[in-house]
């Protein structure tokens, strides 16, 4: 009953909005994120999204976020291992996370020609952008070469920008290299975050929100012309809506543009008010 | 006052030991005055902090040997001061130091009096000198300075026989040749200083000549030349020692002896540690090398039958995290940075708090203390332009009496491109930083007219709000104000006025339009308290809508407050 050859198996922090997974051969395994003394997994149905970040202020102690056992992945390999020929594993970036770790456990019970391990070296939609690209060229071409030649392509070229209206979280959460967005300045700023090779940067900092979303939508118009666009955002969908009608001008067809909200295990991070874009230029094709 | 009996073109005046004396104890104590300076830039080859205190205990160890001698022959002079600076050598540079002293003493072996071209002989065999006890000469260090200063007197001297044109023009040698040092030695670029060895030796020719020119020794120091840092990588990560086990330690010590083969010495020493320097003859030997085990160099030299004096051994791991510390807390005071990437920025402030803003937080290139009560001028602003490497700089004035300066400044600098971004207050001057920010920071070259046009935009995007005592009773625009009440300005318009500041703050905030504002921040002066200025912004907080409310020291002088709404 073989009826695909390639399977992607992909953490939660890739983002992909659920309703695509239908048509695409996608899993999805999920993050847990630990609070008031329990851990859930970040899939909606046992930690709802819009619940999660109204009870975010208030929670104490702060929430922790861990990735998903070998067993759970081996799980899923179980699932559809008997229906694919080769399995891709796509963690979020290992300088973030400790997913990749455990994916390569899970894996090993895999013959070694049956599996890749890649690292995303994203989160978010950047990381969700290469899964979905790499589904959709694994469906056409059926090709493993093919689809990872197109998931690297999309690795080089996809960014994530992502403005924060408080710095809480972040400094809270304690993430090596998620602190380093100027934390402990004499004034306080509005960070823009940039995740490229594997590691949050700061890509500048201002002063007011506002400044910040024009930041935002003057970087997006440097990846235009664009083959995708996410809009991402942690609570308020109203200005991820209106963000995207700023980009109005550049939006890509379609499908191609999507506003997604993002998971817990990565929101408790960026905190309530987070807001950014994940452009692909339509370069990456190149 | 030192007798003007030296050398001039007629070459039969010459210097006699009197004055080489007067002059070595000029250097000692203008050295003296500078130590610390130089210690501060020391981070090669071991970042420990102490090359000005090494080269000052070698140099004073020298000059005590001469100190008490009745002796007027240059040569016999040298000759002590040369053994005094090898018993007393101290670190790296001391014993380079130390062989410059011991070049200088065998070219003037049997002279009684100094002329030019011995001079000339004199500082030739120094610098020879200095180079042979160095196992592989890096340039960059002290070496490189002397080479040069050595050189200048080559140049000069047959034409230009006089000691103080002799002495002026090797300084110069030394001060471009110091300047260049950090092209030559990477360390050096990378933790933004200039080699401190030759900082040490200039400051010891300099004051010989303040001492010849009759000016005062307790003036303050040459300006550090800053070093544009083009590295993502810190002055911190650069110092970090490559060899896991740190720094190790440093080890000195004197061996007397008969018949020692210093060759020998040397070349066990050499095998044990690095940085070694082995000089002297076969009746006495320094020894500087670094290791690990210290004991390994002492026991050594005790077992080749030699008795040991002078032994210091320096842990250069703890030195190393001391220097680190008290860099940073150095560079918290506001030293000469300077932006990687497009224009540099020099501001105006008072007060600390602002000051620190703008370097700390915001990367202005320098701050020139102003604004209300001191007007900087323009030679001001030229000074600080020049001390700058940067080809594209911009003004920020920040007060609209300096505005002026400012741009007289800006035509009158030659060489450079320099723009005024024509800020009238502080906030406006931060508004336009963090534009600066904005645009030096992504990898893209930052062109210096869309950069200042941006800043500019972002100042005239901000509402300046101060609040002052008035100095005497006035009535403007409808507003009669008595002396000693307080009165705030709206972007430099008198706005409100009455004997309670909160109430004044309150008015000023509802005429800036506060209420639609996203950020309110309130920088107390120092005649404000944070707890007054946290106290006022608790009876404000929740009635200008979303606006938050920020509190920053500025420590500016007569404005209790200073506030900007954005």
């Amino acid at each position: 009953m073989s009826t695909e050859r390639i399977h992607i198996i992909a953490d939660s922090t890739s983002d992909i909005p659920p309703e695509l997974l239908p048509n695409l051969p996608i899993t999805v395994v999920p993050t847990f994120v630990n609070f008031a003394g329990n851990s859930f997994p970040d899939d909606n149905v046992q930690l709802d999204r819009q619940g999660f970040y109204q009870q975010l202020p208030a929670l104490r102690p702060f929430p922790t976020t861990a990735a998903a056992s070998p067993g759970m992945i081996e799980d899923a390999i179980k699932a559809v291992a008997d229906r694919c020929d080769h399995i891709i594993f796509l963690a979020q970036s290992t300088k973030l996370g400790s997913c990749y770790t455990q994916m390569r456990l899970a894996a090993s019970s895999l013959p070694p020609d049956r599996y890749t391990l890649v690292d995303s070296q994203q989160i978010a939609m950047g990381f969700g952008w290469q899964a979905i690209i790499g589904a959709e060229t694994a469906l056409e071409t059926g090709s493993v070469e093919a689809t990872l030649d197109a998931m690297a392509r999309v690795r080089k070229a996809v960014r994530v920008y992502c403005a924060l209206n408080t710095l809480e979280y972040l400094q809270r959460g304690g993430r090596v290299g998620w602190a380093q967005a100027g934390i402990g300045t004499l004034l306080q700023i509005k960070p823009i975050l940039l995740v490229e090779d594997g590691e949050v940067k700061s890509h500048a900092k201002v002063r007011t929100f506002s400044r910040a979303l024009e930041e935002i939508v003057r970087v997006a118009h440097e990846y235009a012309p664009l083959d995708r666009l996410a809009i991402i955002y942690t609570t308020d969908a109203e200005a991820a809506n209106a963000l995207r009608d700023r980009l109005q001008d550049i939006l890509p067809a379609g499908g191609r543009t999507i506003v997604t909200r993002i998971t817990p295990s990565i929101g408790v991070h960026a905190g309530p008010g987070a807001l950014g874009i994940v452009p692909l230029s339509a370069a990456w094709k190149n | 006052m030192i007798t003007r009996q030296i050398f001039r073109a007629n070459q039969n005046i010459a210097a006699d030991g009197y004055l080489v004396k007067q002059l070595f104890g000029a250097g000692l104590v203008w050295l003296e005055q500078n130590k610390e300076t130089v210690n501060r830039l020391n981070v090669f080859p071991v970042p420990d902090g102490d090359t000005g205190t090494n080269m000052f205990l070698t140099m004073r160890h020298a000059y005590l040997e001469i100190a008490h001698m009745e002796e007027t022959n240059v040569g016999k002079l040298a000759r002590a001061m040369s053994n005094g600076a090898l018993r007393g050598a101290r670190g790296n540079s001391g014993v380079i130091l130390s062989q410059l002293f011991a070049g200088t003493a065998a070219a003037l072996d049997g002279h009684d009096r100094m002329t030019a071209p011995l001079f000339a002989e004199a500082t030739r065999a120094a610098v020879e000198y200095a180079y042979r006890a160095v196992e592989k000469p890096v340039e960059g260090t002290i070496l490189t300075v002397s080479r040069m200063m050595m050189e200048s007197v080559q140049n000069n001297y047959s034409h230009n026989p006089d000691l103080i044109m002799l002495l002026k023009r090797m300084i110069v040698a030394g001060r471009v040749a110091l300047r260049h040092t950090p092209e030559m030695l990477p360390v050096l670029k990378k933790a933004g200083v200039v080699d401190s060895g030759g900082a040490g030796l200039l400051y010891i020719f300099e004051g010989m000549l303040r001492a010849l020119c009759g000016k005062p020794m307790e003036a303050v120091a040459i300006e550090e030349a800053p070093v544009p840092v083009q590295h993502e990588e810190t002055w911190e990560d650069a110092l970090v020692p490559e060899d896991g086990l740190g720094y190790g330690y440093d080890v000195q010590f004197l061996m007397r002896g008969d018949g020692m083969n210093i060759e020998h010495v040397r070349r066990d020493i050499q095998a044990m540690g690095w940085s070694t320097l082995v000089v002297g003859d076969n009746q006495l030997i320094k020894v500087h090398v670094h290791v690990h085990t210290p004991g390994d160099p002492l026991s050594y030299a005790i077992q080749s039958g030699a008795s040991l004096d002078d032994i210091v051994v320096e842990n250069m791991q703890r030195q190393y995290e001391d220097y680190v510390h008290s860099r940073a807390d150095r560079d918290g005071e506001g030293a000469v940075a300077v932006e990687s990437r497009g224009p540099a920025v020099i501001a105006v402030a008072a007060g600390a708090g602002m000051k620190r803003v703008f370097l700390e937080q915001l990367g202005a290139a320098s701050v020139i203390s102003g604004g209300q009560t001191m007007n900087p001028s323009t030679g001001d602003f030229l000074n600080t332009i020049a001390m700058l490497p940067n080809e594209e700089i911009i003004l920020l004035p920040n007060n609209k009496n300096v505005l002026l300066a400012a741009r007289l400044a800006a035509e009158s600098a030659t060489g450079r491109s320099v723009r005024v971004v024509p800020t009238v207050s502080v906030p406006q001057g931060i508004a336009a930083m963090f534009e600066h920010q904005l645009h030096t920071g992504s990898g893209e070259a930052a062109i210096l007219d869309v950069v200042a046009d941006a800043m500019n935009d972002a100042a005239s995007a901000i509402r300046t709000l101060e609040v002052t005592n008035a100095t005497r009773d006035v009535e403007i625009d409808g507003l009669s104000v008595r002396a000693g009440q307080y009165i705030g300005l709206l972007d430099d318009k008198l706005a409100a006025a009455g004997d309670d500041v909160e109430a004044v703050v309150r008015d000023l905030l509802v005429r800036a339009g506060a209420e639609k504002a996203e950020r309110v921040t309130i920088y107390y002066g120092s005649d404000a308290s944070l707890r007054q200025a946290k106290a006022l912004v608790e009876s404000l907080i929740g009635q200008f809508g979303a606006a938050e409310f920020e509190v920053v020291e500025g420590g500016q002088p007569l404005y209790p407050y200073i506030l900007s709404v954005e």
